[in-house]
């Protein structure tokens, strides 16, 4: 089976003078993450759920290759991002806000220049370009330069951009964040039609509602720990709410909101 | 390889297809440098126009008959006033002031001592004022200083005959100048092109480098490219590639710029560019593709280095202006350097090569130490690059 799997990771950043300043902090190194470990499966979306700052993104970008663990590893597909990061973003589409298209192109030479360094011929690209533009309705818009899209329209590119060579896993770090209502839909709704064409979908966000209303399994990450991690399921058989589980956990972290 | 040229086809088309950047950093150039040098070349000829038009104003005193005569032959545009009555605090501000270009005052008797020069305790002496700050003045002086060693010659040679000689230079009906004159026209190209070359290959690689890699960096499109699966090193040469392309046409450019406002700048000297042959011209290319390469590959290092354009351009302005100072020094230098190893230091290696082409002296040895020197460069710069480019701290550094 097709999993990602998340272990014992452990990432730390240098604090530069301005960034201590900042966090009004001496100590010269962040543990962003430690020791978090999760699964994500097949035909399911995986939200990993946290306060700003909690190591979200950090993870998110270990597993597509930009950083590399210090210790654990994560393994996608079996093979490992320390080792064998080029077969790992093969098989990922990646999406943060961090990765921004140039704005001096348009979304339909972006999406070719990147299906031609995900290896795909004209004919598939051309496949993959009909589709996806077609789903989000890109055609519209195609052939105007990135730096001329309003938010909405630069995301549906972005998310078409990232999927062009029909990856098995899709990462998306807080997919819905600036866009109006509709466009925020119309990207929930296409996670949901990627897990049920049995991707493994994972999705960072703070926003509570997105956990409840498209994830199967769900990891709360508070200063960088895996607090808790299970399927909506089960969640849903307990007695707590997701929103009362989450509150709960973060006042036994922190000692208060 | 496809990868590569894939990275690179897009970086080009980049420059291409930005009608804005295309001007400003492949056609400006060359125009900026045609109208630049022009101009200079216009002001330069008008001022030497002018001086040689200018009335000289010279005030005498005492002024000498015989000197007098001896200048009615010549064709100086003068206009002469005998004044005995000025101070010299007085001709000090007529010359300051430029009112005068020049002060000439002899010894009272000064044509009598001439004659009578067998009686004299010491020799005649003629005060010259002049303001060498002023160039109608100095010029003055210059000509008026000239017209009267030549009088003192005239009059020496009166006086004694050949005795007065000890000896003559040049004066058989000879053709003393003996030179090649392609290599004398190399030798002016030779003192000026190396350092321009120099400077504008930087300079075009220094206008789109920073956006290229320090940009995509700071707008965070670098990582949009670093989550695909290529090489690292795909994208470090795809995109040295593409910069090379673009300096080398800036490069050009700014060539052409020069050869056609070169006889305008030079005032008329000989410059033509058809005493070169093939084989020069291909020297001369792969020298220059050779020195693109390494100076696009240290210009990506500086800018992946740096977290934004702007802090990329400072870093490389120290680089630059080692360039131009390496460049200076070959406005000094006759002949190219025989000394291997100093064909090892980069650019230095660039400039030699370039005075030994454009003056016809190719040393074959140096050509094969630079090329291979460059290449050699060029890779070690390619593989920091691809570290670089590997290395969060300084992919993600904020």
């Amino acid at each position: 089976m097709k999993v990602l799997e998340v272990r014992n990771m452990k990432k730390t950043f240098s604090l530069s003078r301005k960034q201590r300043a900042i966090e009004k902090t001496k100590e010269t190194k962040k543990i962003a993450v430690n020791d978090l470990s999760f699964t994500a499966y097949p035909g399911e979306i995986y939200g990993l759920l946290g306060p700003n700052g909690a190591g979200k993104t950090t993870c998110l970008r270990a597993i597509s290759t930009l950083i590399k663990p210090d210790e654990g590893d994560v393994f996608v597909d079996g093979f490992s991002v320390r080792e064998d990061s080029y077969e790992v973003r093969k098989r990922i589409g990646f999406l943060t806000s961090e990765l921004k298209l140039e704005d001096h192109f348009t979304p339909n030479y972006l999406f070719g220049y990147f299906a031609r360094l995900h290896g795909l011929n004209e004919e598939e690209t051309l496949l993959r370009r009909d589709e996806l533009f077609g789903r989000f309705g890109i055609g519209d818009f195609q052939e105007v330069k990135v730096a001329d899209l309003s938010t909405g329209m630069k995301q549906k590119a972005s998310i078409a951009i990232s999927l062009v060579h029909d990856p098995e896993f899709i990462i998306f770090d807080e997919p819905t964040n600036g866009l109006d209502i509709l466009t925020a839909k119309s990207v929930t709704d296409y996670l949901v039609e990627l897990k049920n064409a049995g991707k493994t979908v994972i999705v960072s966000t703070h926003i509570l509602s997105v956990v409840e209303k498209i994830c199967d399994r769900v990891g709360i990450i508070i200063n960088g720990k895996m607090k808790w991690t299970d399927t909506m399921d089960h969640l849903h058989q307990s007695s707590e709410t997701l929103e009362e589980l989450f509150f709960r956990l973060f006042e036994e972290s922190e000692g208060t909101l | 390889m496809k990868n590569m040229m894939t990275v690179f086809r897009k970086e080009f088309y980049r420059v291409m297809s930005d009608r804005r950047l295309l001007f400003t950093a492949v056609l400006l150039p060359g125009v900026a440098i045609y109208v630049i040098y022009s101009l200079m070349g216009n002001i330069i000829g008008g001022q030497v126009e002018e001086v040689e038009t200018h009335e000289m104003i010279v005030y005498t005193e005492n002024m000498s008959a015989e000197f007098a005569d001896y200048l009615a032959g010549s064709e100086m545009n003068v206009k002469y006033e005998e004044r005995d009555d000025l101070t010299f605090d007085e001709i000090e501000v007529m010359l300051l002031e430029g009112n005068m270009d020049l002060f000439m005052s002899f010894p009272s008797g000064f044509d009598e001592r001439l004659v009578d020069y067998e009686d004299a305790t010491e020799l005649p002496n003629v005060d010259m004022f002049y303001n060498p700050s002023k160039q109608f003045s100095s010029n003055t002086y210059y000509q008026f200083q000239s017209q009267l060693t030549a009088f003192s010659q005239a009059v020496g040679l009166d006086r004694h005959g050949l005795d007065y000689y000890i000896f003559t230079i040049n004066q058989a009906d000879e053709d003393y100048e003996i030179f090649d004159e392609q290599k004398a026209t190399g030798q002016g190209l030779a003192s000026l092109l190396p350092m321009l070359i120099v400077m504008f290959l930087f300079s075009g690689a220094m206008s789109i480098g920073p956006d290229s890699i320090a940009g995509e960096k700071e707008r965070g499109t670098i990582a949009t490219l670093l989550v695909t699966p290529i090489k690292r090193s795909d994208i470090a040469i795809g995109k040295v590639m593409s910069l090379s392309l673009v300096s080398l046409m800036s490069a050009t450019s700014s060539f052409i710029g020069i050869m056609l406002s070169l006889p305008k700048l030079m005032q008329g000297e000989n410059i033509n560019l058809a005493i070169y042959g093939v084989f020069e011209f291909v020297m001369l290319f792969t020298i220059l593709l050779a020195t693109v390469l390494v100076i696009v590959g240290l210009i990506s290092i500086v800018s992946a280095y740096a977290k934004t354009i702007k802090e990329a351009s400072m870093l490389i302005l120290p680089f630059y202006f080692g360039a131009v100072i390496l460049g200076v020094s070959s406005m000094f230098s006759d002949d190219t350097q025989s000394n291997l190893f100093l064909y090892l230091i980069p650019l230095y290696n660039t400039i030699q090569m370039l005075i030994g082409i454009l003056t016809f002296e190719i040393n074959t040895a140096a050509y094969l130490v630079t090329m291979i020197s460059s290449l050699v460069y060029v890779s070690i710069f390619v593989y920091i690059l691809n570290r670089m480019f590997q290395s969060e701290k300084i992919m993600f550094s904020k």
